[in-house]
């Protein structure tokens, strides 16, 4: 059922009075990454640039190596992606539409680590990094994050809503199981890969925890351990690291406006900042 | 044989299988292992027992770091409640200017963590920051929020809020739109007032989303490190130090793996007690 609101109300006007506060972190931050250094630091501070400077930005590019950073994090947050959606998709039909001895049991443990985040297996999961010979690589921060409990969980419950009789039927016609899975399973589960790709790619994008235990040298960073890491030099100026911030929220705007149906309907709420 | 595993579709579950165990499951029991012993990744890897543990009940700084998640946990909780439940209740009725409006808060959410601690640090700068420029306007002299412990813990929460509050607000928008209208229309017959209307109707009949932001809002900040390794690193002195940052230091400044292990562990199990607890509540109220 949908109640019908009528043109601007009172709550409305409130709600615009606090939206306005609550972007003034991002505003504040947007007007300060177009100062020169001696605006940014001078006191009281100005409000708006007196003079606009893409100094910050133009750092970013040659001495943060921008385009270097920018390309790691697409290909970790792209080949993670594809994986994940992968693992999800054939991994969540298998517990939906399977019959197997242990079936529940993998699932509820599975389930289980939803609650466990990397934050808390950090130690462990470092040394098993480590012994696969992954640190300090770009797959260290794709193999050990594309499972996903929440991608699997709801995978799972799509599945279940795939009809059965879609796949009886092609059975009888003389189908085989991965033919089943690819010309009627998959189709059926567009919008669900859909829904996947667009959290992990986000997920990926945004991650912090992984990259910071198992990455070491610049050559290897993503835009969030630099944004990061750069904060501690003191050789690399505020100026820049605004324009770091300002620019690494794009990517996430893009997605986010791009697909807002699919965050606003709280689908996949469960662990989105995993 | 062949045909009967190809039929019961195990093999569609092994490529996930392979991944769970050896990166979700695993490294709960490697950490287990591991927090009875005494490594610091170069010598040999030494079996300690129980020491560690023992070594945990003294170490006045683990016990602070609980305090500290306590509290940060107890103060953003009860906030990002009430201020996402104001929000959903402003904008939960359909129309272009609230969805607009939503996607605003919502925007907050979809900022990297990293990112959203940057902009609250800039934000909160005692000579460059917004706030103490606002405050100067007022009359008030700058504040240093990030040096004092008690305006540090609280510009950490007020981040979380900031962070958490468009994605609770969208939980409780559905929730709330999910309370047939008759109901409160039946209420406004009756003659109740709007106030009425929602503490007798519309909040108890919210009751199973209200646990499930309860619940996501203390698993989101008991395991919260990124928002304060970036705003505070800890500081002043350990006043913000969480414990997941208090581990993340013991094993990788320190490089005491089976003491930060330890840790892990103890810390894993009271975050599933509380998760039980919760449930357990909500079970009883269910009744």
């Amino acid at each position: 059922m949908k109640l019908k609101g009528n043109g601007l109300s009172y709550t409305q006007i409130i709600a615009i009075i606090l939206a306005i506060i609550f972007l003034v972190p991002i505003i504040w931050t947007v007007l300060s990454s177009f100062k020169t250094m001696g605006e940014l630091y001078s006191f009281p501070p100005t409000l708006f640039p007196q003079k606009f400077s893409f100094n910050g930005y133009i750092n970013t590019f040659k001495e943060l190596n921008f385009l270097g950073i920018v390309g790691n994090t697409l290909f970790v947050a792209s080949v993670a992606t594809i994986i994940t959606v992968f693992l999800c998709i054939t991994g969540g039909y298998a517990l939906a539409k399977g019959t197997f001895w242990g079936k529940s049991g993998i699932t509820n443990l599975m389930l289980m680590t939803l609650f466990i985040t990397a934050q808390v297996t950090m130690v462990p999961l470092f040394i098993i990094i480590k012994d696969l010979g992954l640190l300090n690589s770009l797959w260290g921060l794709i193999i050990p994050a594309v499972f996903t409990p929440t991608g699997m969980f709801v995978s799972m419950q799509y599945m279940k809503g795939v009809p059965d009789e879609f796949i009886e039927s092609a059975k009888i016609d003389g189908a085989s199981e991965w033919q089943i899975f690819s010309k009627i399973v998959i189709p059926l589960s567009a919008p669900l890969i859909a829904a996947l790709s667009i959290f992990s790619f986000t997920w990926r994008w945004n991650d912090f925890v992984l990259p910071l235990i198992v990455i070491n040298s610049n050559k290897f960073y993503t835009v969030q351990l630099a944004l990061g890491s750069f904060q501690g030099q003191y050789d690399v100026s505020w100026n820049s690291i605004l324009a770091l911030s300002v620019l690494s929220l794009i990517p996430p705007l893009i997605i986010f406006l791009a697909f807002q149906k699919f965050f606003m309907q709280g689908l996949m709420s469960g662990g989105l900042k995993y | 044989m062949k045909r009967n595993i190809i039929n019961n579709r195990f093999v569609f579950l092994i490529p996930a299988l392979i991944f769970f165990v050896a990166f979700a499951l695993l490294p709960i029991f490697l950490g287990l292992a591991l927090s009875f012993t005494s490594w610091d990744l170069i010598n040999p890897i030494k079996f300690v027992g129980l020491s560690n543990f023992r070594k945990l009940l003294e170490d006045k700084w683990f016990w602070n770091s609980l305090v500290v998640s306590f509290k940060f946990t107890g103060i953003t909780t009860p906030m990002l409640f009430i201020v996402s439940l104001i929000l959903a209740l402003l904008l939960y009725k359909e129309s272009k200017a609230s969805r607009i409006l939503r996607a605003f808060f919502y925007w907050s959410y979809m900022t990297p963590i990293v990112v959203a601690a940057t902009m609250w640090k800039w934000l909160l700068s005692q000579n460059t920051g917004f706030v103490n420029y606002a405050l100067s306007l007022l009359g008030f002299s700058p504040i240093s929020w990030l040096n004092n412990s008690i305006t540090a813990l609280l510009s950490i929460c007020a981040a979380q809020v900031w962070i958490l509050s468009g994605f609770m607000m969208v939980l409780f928008i559905t929730g709330l739109q999910n309370i047939p209208l008759e109901y409160r229309e039946a209420a406004l017959v009756d003659g109740a007032n709007r106030i009425q209307i929602f503490r007798y109707i519309t909040f108890p009949l919210l009751k199973n989303t209200s646990i499930l932001v309860l619940v996501l809002s203390i698993a989101y900040s008991f395991r919260s490190f990124t928002l304060v390794y970036i705003m505070t690193a800890g500081g002043p002195g350990y006043a913000t130090t969480v414990t997941p940052l208090y581990i993340y230091q013991t094993a990788f400044t320190q490089f005491r793996i089976g003491y930060a292990s330890s840790m892990s562990l103890i810390f894993l199990i009271i975050i599933m007690a509380i998760a039980l607890l919760v449930m357990k509540i909500q079970k009883r109220e269910e009744v």
